[in-house]
């Protein structure tokens, strides 16, 4: 049996030492709090219910990303260096833990076969995979990738793995020397391979080794919260608090409290700050989410605004309010200057930083709270973007200078209006498929399918948008105007279900109107479509047609919806995959408002074209008007086909 | 320094053509109506000189009640005050006969500013016959405007460049839309206090119109018609479309 604290004399001297090195972490600790609490309401978890949710922490988000990390092994080499490094320091934890258990309460971790395959083998283990992980991250210190540089990198690893490196080297050393003394233990198997190596008088240094590995130990638990090592503390608790739903989660503003029709000027003088300015504007959970950051890069390598070269890295953004948060500079209201108008609106908030974050950082939200502030507090935005604005303000649509008229896409075509009490479904039309000539078509074929199937469906007199693109390009308060303004109609006409032709559209009706008091049955036209198509309602031609099938941000990502619109072009034809496909798409740059910018850099609906066409497919397919618009003009840099189609257009042209 | 934009409430005038239809001789009333287009880059550059003068500015219009509503932007954006002459004379002496009772009843005004045309019509005329009314120098086209010793400094533009000129003392200008002057979109706080701003509304006069009668508004009908070119050879296919362009007087 082994015996703890061999040959050590004060054995028990060490914790106190731990003592202090816990104090030490405790106020380390305290500091990241300190400044965490200068956000602006207490950290509470979204009020939201889902499974597994106990009070604010969302129980199977913290054991899925907290614990396992399972976003880590989206890069496996990557994954499985964490793995080794986080689950072997764990196990040693615990082995030492049982140890000082057998030294308090005599609880007998050192008898049978606990002790050869817990305290001896599995110890041993866990010892030499996280060394192989400490190496892996040494070596990609030394070469490191691309992400992990850009815009800068993070120092102060250094101390932290040399720290580690050294805890475990002393303490197989201990174990070595030990076993040299005392003989062989069949299952400590890097300790009898080392003890075969030592010098006859190893034992001379038992206790130099033993003491060091003690007190590397403790220096390395009280040096972590100075350290990027705290990651270990936040990104767990940083993903037990994010909301695990789809999406940046913007939630609505209600703006009706601070436009009372009271005489009193200045009323309007009690709304707080619209957006965010500074550190101080940002919630409790927002400035967790910054100091969270790993600086790992994953979400700048798969945003495209930074992959097109635009002056937008997610990354950038949240290391600069990282640096920011651990300074201090909390009231500091130059941020959004530093972090420039350019690249807050340059997102086009299709949220694959969201899901490339190992540590569940919601940067969409971060970049939409700036426009809010620079559109709504500072009345600055660009130039296009103001324009589409000011035409959503005057004519309810932010399609400025478009040559249709609100029922050119219905010419010719007896389409029924919604009727109280005998309409089932309202078709949602929307403002892109209403006044760009090309959408327009989606909304023609929509209309055959559905005679077709005999559904029970009408259109609003008046087309009127949602309100989502000025949502995206950071006016709320315009959002909230014309969303109230649909709900009085929608309420008045006694609608209840909804089928929209565009995510956007979907995206707020289903998120966004409930909060506002609009409660209906949103139903995506792919998801309808393919609903018709299994019960029979739908008689289709198959076809030999390569189709390749390009995933809206609004309907995949951030809704869920993969299958549906997969299993309807299986019907018309050959589902063709891009190399980026379902959660890690890659946008057709129209979102976030970008419909109406002038980009700089590589221009991303060509480069997601580009990835279509070459996987050979003979028509690219989309669910979205927007995505239609993108990329048949990014196609056209490539090709002189009209190559790219909506799902209704495609099931359309397929009806028997 | 005190500066008056002119503002007027006009219908849609981004109206696609095969959409636009009259009635009575003007656009259809189911149109939204909203600040003529080249006003608003007036009541911009009015904006950037109060910011940089700190000039008062308020905003003149000639229009009916229900015209509130949509000119409160033009507070939204900057405008101290908001005075509105009733009235729904469509005749260019009549209706600057009543802005320049506006402007008189202010007392202290430096520089009238307004959109180069509105959106009905485009006539384009009210500034120049207000100028002569209140006998100050009339000058069109204006992009931007600064203040220096005493004396304007303005940039007007046209179609080949740009001309610089000076003057001193009170001035109509014209202005039309610059990377300089675009419109701002407001602030919310600013809309919600826009809301609560006093308008002061004035009964308009009676003025004495100009010696025309209108006989008639017409609009071009649109037709569509489509010819398809042989695609053999592209560079015979756009010389025959280029002569085809010529033929029909399009080039
Ligand atoms: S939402 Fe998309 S565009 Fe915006 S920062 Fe994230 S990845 Fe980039
Ligand atoms: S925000 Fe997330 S993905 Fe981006 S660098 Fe930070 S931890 Fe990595």
């Amino acid at each position: 049996m082994r015996i703890p604290y061999w040959n050590i004399s004060y054995g028990i001297l060490i914790d106190t030492v731990a003592l202090v090195a816990v104090i030490v972490f405790v106020f380390g600790l305290h500091g990241h709090w300190k400044r965490i609490r200068l956000g602006k309401v207490r950290i509470r978890s979204a009020n939201v219910d889902h499974p597994g949710k106990i009070g604010p922490v969302f129980v199977y988000s913290l054991l899925k990303n907290g614990i396992l990390g399972a976003k880590l092994y989206k890069k496996i080499f990557t994954g499985i260096a964490h793995g080794f490094l986080f689950w072997g320091m764990l196990v040693l934890a615990l082995g030492t833990s049982l140890v000082v258990l057998n030294l308090l309460f005599g609880l007998p971790v050192f008898e049978g076969i606990f002790n050869r395959w817990f305290m001896s083998f599995f110890l041993d283990l866990a010892g030499l995979l996280a060394l192989f992980g400490l190496l892996f991250f040494l070596v990609r210190r030394w070469f490191p990738p691309e992400r992990l540089i850009t815009p800068r990198e993070r120092t102060g690893f250094g101390v932290q793995i040399g720290l580690l490196a050294a805890v475990i080297v002393t303490g197989f050393l201990v174990e070595a020397i030990r076993i040299a003394s005392t003989g062989p233990d069949p299952f400590s198997f890097v300790g009898n391979f080392m003890a075969g190596w030592l010098p006859a008088d190893a034992l001379s240094v038992h206790r130099i080794f033993w003491w060091s590995h003690g007190l590397l130990c403790m220096a390395f638990i009280a040096y972590i919260p100075y350290s990027p090592m705290m990651h270990m503390v936040l990104v767990p608790t940083n993903t037990a608090l994010a909301d695990p739903r789809p999406g940046s989660k913007m939630g609505v503003i209600d703006f009706s409290s601070f436009d009372n029709d009271d005489d009193e000027e200045g009323a309007a003088e009690e709304m707080p700050t619209l957006g965010c300015s500074s550190l101080a504007d940002f919630t409790r959970k927002r400035l967790l989410d910054f100091a969270a950051c790993l600086w790992c890069g994953r979400c700048h390598e798969v945003c495209p605004a930074a992959i097109t070269k635009k002056p937008l890295s997610p990354k950038g953004v949240m290391v600069t309010l990282a640096e920011r948060l651990a300074a201090g500079e909390v009231e500091d209201a130059t941020l959004i200057d530093d972090i420039t108008e350019d690249a807050i609106f340059a997102c086009t908030t299709c949220t694959a930083c969201l899901e490339a974050c190992p540590a569940c950082i919601n940067q969409p939200k971060t970049i939409l709270k700036f426009r809010q502030n620079l559109v709504m507090e500072q009345s600055r935005i660009p130039e296009l973007m103001a324009k589409a604005i000011n035409s959503l303000e005057q004519r309810a649509h932010p399609f400025f200078g478009t040559g249709s008229g609100p029922k050119d896409w219905c010419k010719d075509l007896e389409v029924p209006l919604f009727a109280t009490g005998e309409t089932e479904y309202l078709l949602w039309i929307g403002c892109s498929v209403t006044y760009e000539e090309r959408a327009q078509k989606i909304a023609r074929a929509m209309v055959r399918i559905l005679e077709s199937a005999g559904v029970s469906y009408g259109i609003l007199e008046e087309s009127r948008c949602t309100g989502d693109p000025a949502k995206q390009m950071g006016n709320e308060f315009m959002f909230t105007e014309l969303a109230q303004t649909n709900i009085d109609e929608f309420n008045e006409l006694g609608v209840k279900k909804i089928i929209t032709l565009c995510p956007h559209c979907y995206n707020s009706f289903d998120r966004h109107y409930p909060l506002l008091g609009g409660n209906y049955e949103v139903i995506p036209h792919s998801v309808f479509i393919n609903r018709l198509i299994s019960n029979d309602k739908l008689v289709l031609k198959n076809s030999l047609e390569r189709i390749c099938y390009h995933d809206p941000c609004y309907l995949g990502r951030r809704n869920l919806f993969f299958d549906e619109p997969r299993e309807v072009i299986r019907k018309v034809g050959q589902l063709v995959e891009m190399p980026r496909s379902g959660a890690e798409s890659f946008c057709c740059g129209g979102g976030g408002g970008n419909y109406w910018a002038e980009e700089v850099g590589d221009r991303i609906n060509q480069v997601r074209s580009k990835e279509a066409l070459d996987t050979g497919a003979d028509r690219i397919a989309t669910a979205c008007p927007f995505c239609l618009l993108m990329l048949t003009d990014g196609a056209k840099k490539f090709t002189e086909e009209q190559k790219t189609f909506d799902i209704a257009e495609l099931v359309a042209e397929r009806l028997t | 320094m005190h500066i008056t934009v002119l503002a007027k409430v006009v219908p849609d005038y981004e109206v696609p053509t095969a959409d636009f239809e009259l009635t009575d001789g003007r656009a259809h009333s189911r149109y939204t109506r909203m600040i003529g287009l080249y006003d608003e880059n007036a009541i911009e550059t009015g904006v950037q000189l109060k910011e940089a003068y700190g000039a008062t500015l308020t905003i003149i219009s000639y229009g009916k009640t229900q015209d509130v509503t949509v000119l409160r932007k033009a507070i939204a954006m900057g405008g101290d005050a908001l005075h509105l002459v009733l009235g729904d004379a469509d005749d260019p002496f009549v209706i600057a006969a009543n802005l320049k009772m506006a402007i008189e009843q202010l007392g202290n005004v430096d520089l009238v500013l307004a959109g180069q045309q509105s959106a009905d019509m485009d006539r384009g005329v009210v500034h120049s016959i207000l100028a002569g009314m209140l006998d100050y120098p009339f000058l069109p086209q204006i992009s931007t405007i600064k203040s220096e010793d005493g004396r304007w400094m303005v940039a007007q533009a046209h179609e080949n460049g740009i001309r610089r000129l000076e003057f001193s003392g009170k001035g109509v200008l014209s202005i039309t839309s610059s990377p300089k002057n675009v419109p701002r979109i407001p602030a919310v706080r600013s809309i919600l206090a826009a809301k609560k701003k006093p308008v002061e509304k004035i009964d308009g006069i009676p003025g004495t119109p100009m010696p025309v009668a209108e006989l008639s508004v017409e609009i071009p009908k649109m037709e569509s018609v489509c010819e398809f070119l042989p695609l053999d050879d592209m560079a015979q296919t756009c010389k025959i479309l280029l002569s085809k362009l010529r033929e029909e007087r399009y080039l």
